[in-house]
């Protein structure tokens, strides 16, 4: 036993020529000085950034704010804590509606329900589109003079009020985003449930196990890799969402989220660090999260 | 990013405008009248819009009578318009077009004391009485008394409404002197099914032009700057003010005020649904592209007194202009060509092309104006004091992020009035000093 690991390593380390050696740093070299200057950089650069005043143009005027922008934020600025309510809504909604929607359908699906097919394309279809395309489409659909509205027959006068219509708006933002999502999932765990043993099915089935508790006890325990990828996806994606809401609001922000507030502040035409101070906070709550929970699983496997 | 000579090479562009230089200078002792010295070389030019509208092609038109005047070529490429505006620092900090059409104001006052516009002030002087002192002193910087913007065009805010519309509603606009007069009329025109008073915020800063002329009217001209700039509190009973009566109007807007932006607004009244609009009357020449009966049907007044102390003594007229970038290839060529779209020549090009503006040059013959453009300039002769708009009158980190949101939330939920004042006190409190 302790030989053959000897040997092995003798024999990786062997196996690694020079021009080994200069093909693999180059391909990891490369990428990650790329990364470092790309996007470690400038993030750290926006973290800075985030402590100071500055109008964006001549660096000379950078003035050192402290915590003003986060203080204003917090306390001078309302429209963070809608934009706040809106991630947060997001969040839930893919969270405990949009994903377990797609999970259920890949379950659906994979037991090869008649058609199945058929139905793993209609679903699959919106994933393809991005969000931002997404976002054209349905403002098209349902925007005052727009397709679904003239169906219905009204004109720009008496439109049915949707976008701006604050009862009914968040839900149908959800709505679109998930009818992305829903297939995202449902095709990501479909992938893992090709890969599932179906003797620990027919296992359980034997044992007299209910579908449901065969689902909650069997598959999805054992569906553990997969089940990590979803919530990271859905964390990240619920707290970077952007590009539709920008296609249908503009930089108004009237359906306000923290990344459309960086981006307002950030790149609108009266530039502030009140932006680079938004971005941090989008990325803490989307890094923290996500962090703390791979920690701990990697802690568990490791276990 | 389309280049408007496309098919002609770089370099051949280049060799022509060698010919055409050497051209110049052979017929440069015919020219020479003024005694200036001649600039030559490309200039390239910015329009913002889409090339198929018909205000690129109104610039295109002068540019190309630029060309004809001087032999040197302009180069023009079309860029969005909002995503010109939203990037503006950024493009001038890179390679920007050497001039581009443009917004006196803060906009462009901000940006020339940061170095990134130049002084066009000499092409100014060039001018000479052809421009008003006030449109001088609009155009001017306040803090070195400069010019970066030659002011070309203007237009006023005011109620725009169609006279066929209101003909058949019995109805005159035009007799409208009162606030009540203003609350009858749309009251007339709700009774008939129609929107009372139209609008559109979706975009955040179109219900800025109702705030404006109600400030303007209620509280005067200097409060109203004094506000903007900070001398003035929101949470001020003048400014709550303000706000009552913009909620007066509430009941008489279509339903969907924060699902439609200008272009909304405009199709509103393009479609014969609504009685009154506020809003600049640039979107006429949206008008005209739809029809000459559509546009002769158009009509603006001003906006009704409300104190008597001020009457109707106020405006909003944002002067629109040529900026030349510091950071251009070629500075003086683009000044130059920005001096030449201010002169009685390049306007004559634009006129010839199609545009519906009335310009602030006093060279150009205002008698060949149509009847709309005459009224626009009846509005603005009833102003003494003019106002560019709050997104250019303020500081571009207050109008758009915090102003903006404030008008949307009064027009959601106005109960929350209190609430929204004292925030945006408290937004405009925590600015860092410019």
């Amino acid at each position: 036993m302790k030989t053959a690991a000897v040997n092995k390593k003798v024999r990786s380390r062997r196996s690694l020529s020079r021009n080994d050696r200069f093909t693999l740093s180059a391909f990891v070299g490369i990428p990650t000085l790329l990364q470092v200057v790309f996007l470690w950089g400038p993030t750290l650069i926006t973290v800075v950034l985030s402590f100071t005043y500055w109008n964006g143009i001549n660096v000379g005027d950078i003035k050192w704010a402290g915590f003003a922008n986060y203080k204003n934020i917090f306390f001078g600025s309302p429209v963070f804590y809608d934009a706040l309510k809106n991630n947060v809504v997001w969040l839930l909604w893919f969270t405990f509606i949009a994903t377990p929607l797609g999970i259920l359908l890949a379950y659906q699906f994979d037991r090869k329900i008649k058609g199945h097919q058929i139905y793993e394309t209609i679903f699959y279809i919106p994933v393809v589109l991005s969000l931002a395309i997404i976002g054209i489409i349905w403002n098209f659909m349902l925007q005052p003079g727009g397709f679904v509205q003239g169906i219905m027959g009204r004109d720009i006068g008496n439109a049915i009020s949707i976008w701006g219509n604050y009862d009914i708006n968040s839900y149908v933002i959800m709505a679109l985003a998930s009818w992305r999502h829903i297939g995202y999932i449902m095709l990501l765990y479909l992938a893992g449930l090709k890969a599932f043993d179906s003797s620990l099915r027919e296992a359980s089935a034997i044992d007299g196990a209910t579908e449901w508790q065969t689902f909650r006890k069997i598959i999805f325990p054992t569906m553990r890799p997969v089940n990590v990828i979803i919530l990271v996806i859905t964390i990240i994606d619920s707290l970077r969402a952007f590009d539709l809401v920008y296609i249908i609001y503009g930089t108004s922000t009237a359906w306000p989220l923290l990344n459309i507030l960086a981006f307002q502040n950030f790149a609108g035409q009266g530039i502030s660090m009140k932006g680079a101070a938004y971005s941090v906070i989008a990325l803490v709550l989307c890094v923290v999260p996500i962090l703390v929970y791979l920690r701990n699983v990697f802690k568990e496997d490791l276990q | 990013m389309s280049d408007v000579n496309n098919g002609i090479s770089r370099r051949s562009v280049l060799k022509g405008a060698a010919i055409g230089g050497a051209g110049l200078v052979a017929g440069g002792s015919l020219l020479a009248g003024c005694g200036k010295k001649q600039v030559t070389g490309d200039v390239h030019f910015t329009i913002r819009g889409n090339l198929s509208d018909a205000g690129a092609k109104i610039a295109i038109a002068a540019n190309d009578a630029y060309t004809a005047k001087t032999g040197n070529k302009v180069i023009s490429q079309a860029v969005n318009s909002d995503d010109f505006q939203n990037n503006f620092v950024q493009i001038l900090q890179g390679t920007p077009d050497d001039a581009f059409g443009w917004m006196a104001g803060w906009r462009t006052n901000a940006r020339a004391d940061a170095g990134l516009l130049a002084d066009v002030s000499e092409q100014v002087k060039a001018l000479g009485s052809s421009l008003s002192a006030a449109a001088i002193q609009g155009a001017t910087n306040p803090s070195d008394g400069k010019q970066y913007i030659i002011p070309t065009t203007y237009y006023p805010w005011g109620l725009h409404y169609r006279k066929s519309t209101m003909q058949e509603l019995g109805l005159n606009p035009e007799s409208i002197a009162t606030w009540d007069d203003l609350i009858k009329l749309c009251e007339a025109t709700q009774k008939k099914g129609l929107v009372g008073y139209a609008l559109g915020d979706k975009g955040g800063w179109e219900a800025m032009g109702t705030f404006d002329i109600l400030n303007m009217r209620l509280n005067g001209y200097q409060f109203h700057i004094d506000l903007l700039n900070g001398k003035e509190q929101w949470t001020d009973a003048k400014v709550v003010e303000v706000f009552n009566h913009m909620g007066e109007l509430i009941p008489f807007m279509n339903k969907n005020v924060l699902d439609i932006s200008w272009d909304g607004m405009r199709d509103l009244l393009l479609q014969k649904k609504c009685g009154a609009m506020m809003m600049g009357s640039w979107f006429a020449n949206d008008f005209l592209a739809k029809s000459q009966a559509d546009y002769d049907d158009l009509w603006i007044v001003p906006f009704p007194e409300i104190n008597p102390e001020h009457g109707i003594d106020s405006i909003d007229a944002p002067l629109d202009g040529i900026s030349v970038a510091a950071n251009g290839k070629n500075v003086e060529g683009g000044a130059d060509l920005a001096g030449f779209l201010g002169s009685k020549e390049g306007i004559d090009a634009a006129v010839a092309a199609g545009d519906t503006s009335i310009y602030i040059s006093s060279d150009f013959d205002t008698s060949t104006y149509d009847a709309f453009n005459k009224q626009k300039l009846a509005v603005l002769g009833a102003a003494k004091n003019i106002g560019f708009f709050l997104d250019r009158d303020t500081r571009g980190d207050f109008a758009g992020p915090v102003v903006g949101p404030a008008i949307q939330s009064f027009l959601k939920n106005p109960k929350d009035l209190t609430k929204i004042l004292e925030s945006t006190q408290a937004q405009w409190d925590a600015l860092p000093a410019l």
